[in-house]
């Protein structure tokens, strides 16, 4: 139904789309995630040309979008968008909403418009609101009349830019039951959004997109539940880190370990938590001590805000590994050690060591 | 909305009534101050000149010492006397001999002081009208028709016009008056010009076969009409003076014109003072006023089509001006340079300007050589101005309508203009109209300048009326009074626009059923 090929779209020296090529077919509902500014809105808007793409084709049915000769309003009349700020027109009721388009664009009589306009708004649960100014409805209302206007034009696909993003917590679930309801009836749809469990459980497919690509690509299950590629995990698991260079002995620990309690505390983790933190880093970096005149060593804390575990990753170089060879010149740092630690696992590539380790819970 | 205006009106005559009794009041206090007055006392008093008139220069070199206050036209002096603005004023001997026959308030203080030759103005290159009017002047006073127009109007005091038998004609002389200049020389009467140099116009284009035509003008403007070929002659008792002959060509002098101070009479020393001072009610004295003001010689009948004029004016100006502003509005907001910045000049200099100043640019400068209706020449300057104030208020109105609106008509399959059209505009107009009403209410009283080239409007035609009975009262008061009806009339059309765009209008509506 869409077939993008080579997208590509700048603004002046910034890169948001790079090479993007994804097809769309009837039926689909298709999830884009990815964290904010990677190109996720920008995508949308290009597929309706509210943004001029730089380069590629987008085809529509075979009909090609930047072609000059193609009727673009008349294509955006069967693509249709839903905004992450409503934007009805002030000006109409909720019906007016509904009906200027069929009256004005599709010739259809007033009254058979008004009819429908309000089968649609029987639909999205509307029906009673249907006299009142959009600056009388509640966010979510006004959302639910939103995709009602776009309903009204019987599209093909629509596309709804964070439709949610915009919302008291408590709206969220009202507009996204009605999409819902859309998924099920088999509309297309094209959904930008940061509610992971509706995008896990409505998609029949779940792009992630991060610095202007595709990422990763692939069912609900196979990105939320395992996802290949490292960010994408990351997003996923909703992961935090803090990371380090440290290049020679004369490091400043305070400031590392004041960096290292602000980074908890923004992540609320427990004060044993992160005492015990406090204590691996310094155990760790007294230990590899010897080690940093020859090699810088890069510490990383990653937090997964979804599992609650930590996890340290230290990386060096050089031939030695003082853990494994156990040329430990302190019997206590590494009692320490391994009474905080659930796990250890070490591993070389190349000539670098990398040693992982998890915080025990609690 | 008619309770409205009835309290508007009763608070303006509540108003005037007040002004009326404060006024009548303030000669008494000033009496003492204004010791009686002679001519040797004159140097360090208020003197009150014609703003452009040799008496002006003539105050400025003889009494240094005092303060002179410039005037517009002989009536705004005359009430600068009567009211106590100056202490003494100069004028016309001629003319002021005329008024003292119907005015006792005022008097002349000594004899004349000098006398100046007056002569008709042409343009320098305009050599063969000069020469007629020469022979012309030579032949009535060889026949003796030049005597007798003295003897009529200025000897005699005569005010009823004679026919001037008009043979076949061939073109036309436009002849630059100004029509409140005073009897002998310009005044209307019955709602036509009448007096001396009308006549001798009359005359003179009968003489050389061309049809007159009157243009009514200010008198600082007179100069600069005849210089640009706007008028070809100007026959206005025109000193001959030479800074004058260095911008126009002058006729041989038709006559010598003496210049003499008058004042109050009560504060002339030896004049004495009539014994008319018994008091007249209030109510009859707004009879007597509005009889001479309004129906005498049909007055009413000037201030009606002064009213039209301005009507026309404010009307076409206000159409012309808010499609001017919509181009102006589309170019400042276009993503082209080459539009966005004429638009932005164009609107920081029609702001920047006074529309007195444009008017006259306008008039004596762009259209210098054409001749050209001055209505439309107001109707032009007026919507230029008009048009730079509308554009950017169109331009906040449309602005005000969120992008995200044109967004969702665009992504809805609108078209760039049918997005604008059905979306943005409707908004935009009820943003715009409250601001637009109060533009289009002060367009409506700018007019009121149009008199500066030319144009017989409703202030000018309170001018006239005025420079007629030296009463200050009635007239601006009528003027003020219909100019409030007009506005009145424009804001009730706006408001209906206003309410027919609201649309909580249509749910109330339907609340209520």
């Amino acid at each position: 139904m869409i077939r993008i090929t080579h997208l590509s779209k700048t603004y002046g020296p910034v890169t948001v789309l790079k090479d993007i090529s994804l097809q769309v077919a009837k039926g689909e509902v298709i999830s884009i995630i990815g964290p904010s500014g990677t190109g996720k809105s920008t995508l949308l808007r290009c597929l309706n040309l509210l943004e001029q793409p730089d380069g590629g084709s987008i085809r529509v049915d075979g009909v090609d979008l930047l072609d000059k000769k193609s009727d673009v309003p008349k294509i955006r009349q069967r693509m249709n968008m839903v905004f992450q700020s409503f934007n009805l027109f002030a000006h109409l009721t909720a019906l007016e909403n509904l009906t200027i388009g069929p009256v004005r664009l599709q010739g259809l009589d007033r009254h058979t418009a008004e009819q429908q306009a309000m089968e649609i708004l029987k639909l999205v649960g509307l029906a009673e609101k249907a006299h009142h100014f959009p600056d009388q409805l509640s966010g979510g209302q006004k959302q639910r009349v939103a995709i009602a206007r776009c309903l009204a034009m019987r599209p093909e696909i629509i596309l709804f830019d964070e439709p949610t993003s915009a919302l008291d917590p408590t709206m969220v679930s009202e507009v996204l039951a009605v999409i819902r309801r859309l998924a099920r009836e088999g509309m297309t749809m094209l959904i930008v959004t940061h509610e992971m469990d509706f995008a896990r459980d409505v998609s029949s497919r779940v792009l992630y997109m991060d610095e202007g690509v595709i990422y990763e690509q692939g069912t609900p299950q196979q990105i939320f539940e395992n996802p290949c590629k490292e960010k994408t995990s990351a997003f996923i698991n909703r992961i935090r880190s803090l990371s380090w260079r440290i290049e020679s002995p004369a490091y400043d620990l305070y400031a590392m370990n004041a960096e290292l309690e602000n980074f908890c505390e923004k992540q609320i983790l427990p004060r044993q938590t992160r005492q015990h933190l406090l204590l691996l880093v310094e155990e760790l970096l007294l230990l590899h001590g010897p080690l940093l005149p020859s090699t810088p060593i890069d510490l990383t804390i990653a937090y997964s805000e979804k599992k609650e575990s930590i996890e340290l990753v230290l990386e060096h170089r050089g031939e030695t590994n003082l853990l494994q060879q156990e040329l430990l010149p302190d019997e206590l740092g590494l009692t320490i050690i391994q009474h905080l630690v659930q796990d250890i696992q070490c591993r070389r590539t190349d000539d670098v060591y990398r040693l992982t380790i998890s915080l025990k819970s609690g | 909305m008619k309770k409205l205006l009835l309290i508007g009106v009763t608070l303006l005559w509540s108003i005037t009534c007040c002004a009326v009794c404060l006024g009548q009041e303030k000669p008494d206090m000033a009496n003492a101050a204004a010791a009686q007055a002679s001519l040797s006392q004159l140097g360090q008093r208020r003197i009150g000149v014609l703003t452009g008139s040799v008496h002006d220069s003539y105050t400025i070199k003889h009494y240094p010492l005092a303060t002179i206050l410039h005037y517009k036209t002989p009536s705004d002096l005359i009430l600068a006397v009567k009211s106590g603005k100056v202490d003494a004023a100069f004028y016309t001997h001629e003319t002021l001999l005329e008024m003292l026959r119907h005015d006792h308030e005022l008097a002349l203080l000594g004899k004349p002081l000098f006398s100046v030759p007056i002569g008709v103005g042409f343009n320098k290159g305009n050599e063969t009208l000069r020469r007629q009017f020469n022979d012309f002047l030579k032949q009535i006073r060889r026949d003796g028709r030049f005597n007798d127009m003295v003897t009529r109007w200025i000897l005699q005091g005569n005010s009823e016009p004679v026919k001037v038998a008009g043979g076949k004609t061939s073109g036309r002389l436009v002849i630059g008056t100004v029509s409140d200049k005073g009897l002998p020389f310009t005044i209307v009467k019955d709602n036509r010009m009448i007096g001396f140099d009308i006549e001798l116009a009359e005359l003179f284009a009968a003489w050389i076969g061309k049809e007159p035509v009157f243009v009514d003008m200010e008198f600082g403007s007179l100069i600069a009409a005849v210089s640009t070929n706007k008028i070809d002659a100007i026959f206005s008792t025109l000193m001959i003076t030479d800074e004058r002959e260095k911008q126009i060509a002058f006729s041989e002098p038709y006559y010598e014109l003496g210049a003499s101070v008058f004042a109050l009479k009560k504060h002339v020393a030896g004049a004495a003072v009539g014994a008319d001072t018994h008091t007249v009610s209030f109510l009859s004295s707004i009879a007597t006023g509005f009889r001479s003001n309004i129906l005498q010689e049909k007055r009413y009948l000037l201030i009606l089509d002064g009213l039209m004029t301005t009507v026309i004016i404010s009307v076409l100006a206000t159409l012309f001006g808010t499609l001017l502003g919509a181009v102006v509005c589309a170019m400042r907001m276009a993503r082209q340079r080459v539009l966005v910045v004429p638009a932005k000049l164009y609107i920081a200099a029609l702001r920047g300007m006074p529309v007195l100043v444009l008017l006259m640019l306008i008039f004596y400068v762009v259209f210098a050589s054409v001749n050209i209706n001055p209505v439309i020449v107001a109707v032009i300057a007026f919507g230029m101005n008009f048009g730079a104030y509308t554009a950017e208020i169109f331009r906040t109105g449309i602005e005000g309508v969120e992008r995200g609106q044109t967004e969702a008509g665009i992504a809805l399959g609108f078209s760039r203009t049918g997005t604008f059209v059905h979306i943005v505009l409707p908004q935009m107009v009820r943003r715009i109209l409250p601001v637009y009403k109060g533009e289009l209410i002060s367009l409506v009283k700018m007019t009121s300048i149009v008199g500066y080239i030319a144009v017989q409007d409703l202030t000018k035609a309170g001018d006239i009326i005025r420079s007629r009975t030296f009463d200050a009262f009635f007239p601006l008061l009528m003027v003020a009074l219909l100019y409030f009806m007009i506005s009145w009339a424009l804001m009730q059309a706006v408001e209906h626009v206003e309410r027919s765009t609201d649309p909580r209008r249509k749910q109330r509506k339907a609340g209520r059923s």
